[in-house]
């Protein structure tokens, strides 16, 4: 087996004076500084409040939404619990009730959701079956006066638009 | 006016020692900022007046002022605790007192001195006060009573013994070129020309230079050799255990030692307060001619900067109008300026000498900055040292080459006298 014998660095007496690398760090640093202080356009800070991040795709991990059936513009969710099952922090409380329209056998009566409990890991959309619950939202930024403000519950979820191009849910 | 020249460096030693302290914080987050392709602190405003981002410094001391004073039960010696961010910021303002600000000012037969505290033996004063800061941060580490705290002051210590040597040796060259401790007489040597180039400490000892600015990093305790503080190793270093005004006493005295630091290497390399190839004769006796330079100056630049905030103003606060404050101020304040300038530069005025003091201070204040810039722009482009590798580099490297410096200046320094 060829064996190949890689140099070290820094034993040549300019590299060991350390003066030459010194001075081509400092010379890129004051690089940057003149270049952005000359023209502050080239910094790529967001300016958060004012202006809003524009890079935020289908797959960021935002806030919950429940999806619609494309059939019928009803509630894609059948109450499975998986989600609610998968969710490390608990946040998910389900109350199931049966489905009385004949679409389909079970229906959430209640899906809440508590925000401030939700750690955004995105397992529920992972276990969901029924391509019910997304987090395509897009939404980052969550503001409420009480507790309850960040219970997002059945109707909050379901009137959510995501920013995906899919709008209903997937499920067959 | 006699009161007032007297108490002049005075206050001078004031504004550039306290005064000057959230306008280094404001210019390193700025530009450590603008190094790193960042903003800055640019909220925080009184009324929709930002200053370009100085406000924020101004609330953060504020904060650090009114914050509770917080005293850890566990720690015993308290008079040591309370006592070693007090020796640190005192022996740093300290330092400032022997810095000449302009050249002695001889008014109808009277000298005024423009140094705070008018003894010669400045570089002694220096010696002694920048070696007794590092006393308040050994003892501040060994008072905490906590591990990281010392471990930080022991770095702190040993980094003293690596660098302190050095520091005495280069200045001991510079002693033997100059032929003088007495930092106004080095300042007035420095006026004399060196083959076409000013007889700055810079031209005449280079080597002694590069060391000295070396060590008057590990001095302030700055990037590269922020051992002593660590934060990414332990903890906070030293002021692990201090909060509020006892880690701000620290934190002012941190910038106020840089403050100290710059001026000394401005004094004694960087001709003073001296505008090169121009002595103070000559400026009092051309003081028109440079007066209207300096008018062209103000009214150029001031439109330029006129032109840069225009153009970089475009966060809208509430409040007032920013960019209209601004170009206001800066217009009215040129106009102002330009008037005095011309009332003088026509010869109306009376003494020259109280405006070549004005002109020798800001000239003095520029090259501070330019210095102080320099600081803040190694301090965000060298890693830090371990402080192994900063006894090496004292002992190893920079103690034999101060060495040799010393023995080559001395060589030179006799030739010369006696050729002569």
């Amino acid at each position: 087996m060829a064996i190949k014998v890689v140099e070290r660095h820094g034993n040549t007496f300019e590299e060991k004076m350390y003066i030459s690398a010194i001075f081509s760090g400092m010379k890129t640093t004051l690089k940057h500084f003149t270049k952005n202080l000359s023209d502050s356009s080239n910094i790529q800070t967001v300016c958060y409040p004012e202006s809003m991040p524009t890079d935020i795709t289908s797959r960021y991990r935002g806030v919950h939404r429940l999806t619609h059936r494309r059939e019928d513009n009803s509630i894609a969710c059948v109450a499975c619990f998986m989600c609610a099952t998968a969710c490390p922090a608990e946040c998910i409380e389900i109350v199931a009730v049966d489905r009385q329209d004949g679409v389909d056998e079970k229906m959430p009566a209640i899906f809440n959701i508590d925000l401030l409990e939700c750690v955004f890991c995105g397992y529920c959309v992972e276990a969901c079956p029924c391509d019910a619950i997304r987090m395509d939202s897009g939404i980052f930024s969550v503001i409420g006066d009480k507790r309850e403000d960040f219970v997002y519950d059945k109707e909050k979820l379901l009137s959510i638009k995501g920013i995906s191009d899919e709008e209903y849910s997937l499920a067959k | 006016m006699n009161t007032l020249l007297i108490l002049l460096p005075l206050i001078l030693t004031l504004l550039f020692s306290l005064a000057t302290v959230p306008i280094l914080v404001w210019m390193e987050r700025r530009v450590a900022a603008l190094i790193q392709d960042r903003l800055g602190p640019n909220r925080c405003n009184i009324n929709g007046i930002r200053l370009g981002g100085l406000i924020q410094s101004v609330a953060d001391m504020m904060k650090l002022v009114f914050k509770e004073e917080f005293l850890p039960s566990h720690i015993k010696n308290r008079f040591y605790h309370l006592v070693a961010p007090s020796i640190a910021f005192a022996s740093a303002f300290l330092t400032f007192m022997v810095i000449p600000y302009a050249d002695n000012m001889v008014i109808s037969g009277k000298t005024y001195v423009m140094q705070a505290l008018p003894v010669d033996l400045g570089v002694l004063w220096f010696l002694a006060f920048a070696g007794l800061g590092v006393y308040g941060i050994i003892l501040g580490g060994w008072a905490s009573h906590n591990k990281y705290a010392m471990i930080g002051s022991m770095r702190a210590t040993a980094q003293v013994i690596g660098y302190e040597v050095a520091m005495g040796l280069s200045l001991v060259s510079i002693l033997i070129t100059y032929g003088t401790i007495s930092l106004n007489e080095m300042v007035t040597y420095q006026t004399q020309n060196f083959f076409y180039l000013p007889a700055w400490g810079i031209v005449l000892q280079p080597v002694a230079t590069l060391i000295f600015i070396i060590t008057a990093f590990a001095e302030t305790n700055r990037a590269p050799f922020d051992a002593a503080e660590g934060e990414s190793e332990i903890v906070a270093g030293y002021h692990t255990e201090y909060g509020a005004m006892k880690f701000g006493l620290y934190f002012v005295a941190e910038y106020i030692a840089m403050a100290a630091s710059g001026a000394l290497i401005v004094t004694m390399f960087l001709g003073g307060y001296q505008i090169p190839y121009l002595n103070t004769a000559d400026l009092v006796n051309n003081f028109e001619l440079i007066l209207w330079i300096i008018i062209i100056f103000a009214i150029v630049s001031s439109t330029m900067f006129i032109r840069w905030v225009k153009k970089h103003n475009i966060l809208i606060m509430d409040g007032l109008n920013e960019t209209k404050v601004y170009t206001t101020l800066i217009i009215s304040f040129t106009l102002f300026a330009v008037i005095l300038m011309s009332y003088y530069a026509l010869g109306f005025g009376g003494s020259n000498e109280v405006g070549v003091m004005i002109l020798q201070v800001a000239t003095f204040s520029i090259k501070l900055f330019l210095l102080h810039f320099i600081f803040v722009w190694v301090r965000w482009t060298l890693p830090r040292f371990r402080y192994d590798q900063t006894q090496k580099l004292g002992w190893n490297i920079l103690l034999p080459i101060s060495l040799l410096n010393i023995f080559i200046t001395a060589l030179v320094v006799v030739g010369v006298n006696y050729g002569n």
